[in-house]
């Protein structure tokens, strides 16, 4: 009776680390949609509002959904208090930090740090040349990420199930 | 005899098993995690009929060879 629990427990806890890693390959499009978004809308912000930065960020935190929020939310803060810190040290440390939360990987937080070191540094028409060189470097991550969200998503699926099952049956 | 016939059964399991996870990683393009999955399957497998028959020598010694 109890093995049979423990076999219940192993191969439910299994399914969950597969469903999880799965749900990963799953955000991971849906994250990097949303940085190309905010670009966007910094685009528009810096283009046509002339917005200083700081406030620009916060508006965007407002708009964003649950990880990247609280990203943007920090860079804003962290901007508006240290005066004497720069944008690119801002935005490195802050997305650092962040990163681990988001179901992001390395190329497009590349993409994304290089295009904070660019920004505030230059007049406007610069500043939204490198936002469209970020926008389009995101998109083609995005293409990458949901590619590899067809292969690996209900890839991960089975193998949690499948690996559990295998589990039980060596240990039974 | 109980034990034997639990034993075969699992091997059949893992033998199921492992098949199902090779197939699976074939059909996503993980050719080469496919078969490495295979060969641990099959390693796993060796060493529990090996320890089998290590069993079977010691007892057919203790009938045969020293009393």
């Amino acid at each position: 009776m109890i093995k049979l629990i423990g076999a219940l427990m192993i191969i439910g806890a299994s399914t969950m680390i597969g469903l999880y890693r799965a749900k990963a390959y799953a955000e991971r499009p849906r994250q990097i949609r949303q940085l190309i978004h905010a670009v966007n809308r910094l685009a528009t912000e810096i283009g046509y509002g002339s917005t200083p930065l700081p406030d620009a960020l916060g508006k965007l935190a407002q708009q964003m959904q649950r990880p990247l929020d609280r990203m943007f939310q920090e860079a804003a803060e962290r901007l508006g208090r240290e005066r004497n810190a720069t944008v690119r040290q801002v935005w490195q440390e802050t997305v650092d930090r962040y990163w681990g939360l988001t179901a992001m990987k390395a190329p497009e937080k590349e993409a994304f740090i290089e295009l904070g070191s660019t920004l505030g540094v230059s007049d406007r028409d610069n500043q939204l040349k490198f936002l469209e060189l970020a926008k389009s470097q995101l998109q083609h991550e995005e293409a990458a990420a949901r590619e590899e969200q067809v292969r690996f998503e209900k890839l991960s699926r089975t193998l949690g199930v499948l690996g559990g099952a295998l589990i039980v049956i060596l240990i039974y | 005899m109980n034990f034997d016939i639990n034993a075969i059964f699992q091997i059949a399991g893992i033998g199921i098993i492992t098949a199902m996870i090779h197939t699976v990683l074939k059909q996503m393009g993980k050719e080469d995690m496919a078969h490495w999955a295979t060969v641990i399957g099959f390693v796993v497998v060796m060493f529990m009929v090996i320890r089998l028959l290590d069993q079977l020598f010691q007892e057919i010694r203790t009938i045969f060879l020293f009393q």
